[in-house]
């Protein structure tokens, strides 16, 4: 994948490579026509209703939904403590809820904190407020070195923080999915909640970087 | 390689490079929304599944399953195991 096309400039990643040739992609393909014939054909599950499902986790669910708490909790105190109190429920007060958006913990950035999610085991995120996981975020060098030297892994996101910043690294789970509330940068105080909602980035919730304006 | 990763959405970046991605990814989401399985039963397999390759940071297999195919694996798995299909649905 090349630098230009890649804006989120995630850490250079071998997986990314890791594309079939198109006979293993038909054999796969196959394996997955199968097994939704069956499930169809046993009258488990509909083509429409996995034709609705797709729609939805391709189009509506997504890190506009976060960015759009996150700017609510930037610009109403008692929002923001409901967020950081139950992030769910308060998730929920803004119509984002559903499958893998229980036990939701919003976790906050403060000059002196930040936080960064990660899943070691496997894939968990909260779909309902950030869409899929990004490519990286389930492959290996991510899940495994995140941990182990957070510091220079964001460095290679672009994420610079000074040596006095505590890194917090919180780890997903199917019991606590982790959504960062990041800092509201400086310059924004004549912002209205959408103004500030379109800053909101995917990775910034995820914790590899800054919000800016 | 098609290169994919930059198609437009509205909500982001793609997140399925193929159409198979896709279908596993709707079939495990639907069947356990309808009741099939619980999350945490498809998710201990995808666990074992991705575990059970050993890919670390500093060792790639390129050549190993990819994501998506652990994704497969699990659901062909889980359906299995909860008595959906009969084990011998998945031998190859």
């Amino acid at each position: 994948m090349s630098e230009q096309h890649d804006h989120h400039s995630a850490p250079r990643n071998p997986y990314l490579e890791k594309r079939r040739t198109g006979e293993e992609t038909i054999k796969l393909e196959q394996r997955a026509a199968a097994i939704e014939e069956l499930l169809i054909s046993k009258g488990l599950v509909t083509q429409e209703a996995l034709d609705r499902l797709v729609e939805i986790y391709e189009h509506d669910l997504g890190p506009m939904n976060g960015a759009k708490a996150v700017a609510r909790a930037w610009v109403d105190e008692d929002y923001k403590r409901r967020l950081l109190d139950n992030a769910t429920d308060a998730m929920r007060e803004l119509g984002f809820g559903g499958m893998q958006g229980e036990h939701m913990v919003a976790v906050e950035n403060t000059p002196n904190v930040h936080n960064v999610v990660v899943c070691t085991l496997c894939s968990c995120y909260p779909w309902p407020v950030l869409g899929l996981p990004p490519g990286w975020y389930k492959d290996p060098p991510y899940r495994s070195r995140i941990v182990i030297e957070p510091r220079s892994v964001l460095r290679e996101f672009g994420l610079d923080l000074d040596e006095h910043v505590e890194i917090r690294v919180w780890d997903s789970s199917a019991e606590m999915r982790y959504v960062v509330l990041p800092e509201r940068p400086a310059g924004t105080e004549t912002f209205h909640e959408a103004e500030l909602a379109a800053l909101v980035s995917r990775d910034a919730m995820i914790g590899v970087t800054h919000v800016t304006v | 390689m098609e290169s994919t990763a930059a198609l437009p959405r509205r909500s982001g970046e793609l997140v399925f490079h193929d159409a198979w991605e896709r279908r596993a990814f709707a079939l495990a989401v639907a069947l356990c929304e309808n009741g099939h399985f619980s999350w945490d039963m498809f998710r201990n397999h995808l666990i074992h599944e991705i575990d059970a390759i050993g890919e670390t940071a500093a060792h790639p297999r390129p050549d190993a399953p990819g994501y998506y195919e652990h994704w497969l694996r699990s659901l062909e798995k889980v359906l299995v195991e909860q008595g959906v299909c009969p084990a011998e649905t998945f031998e190859r």
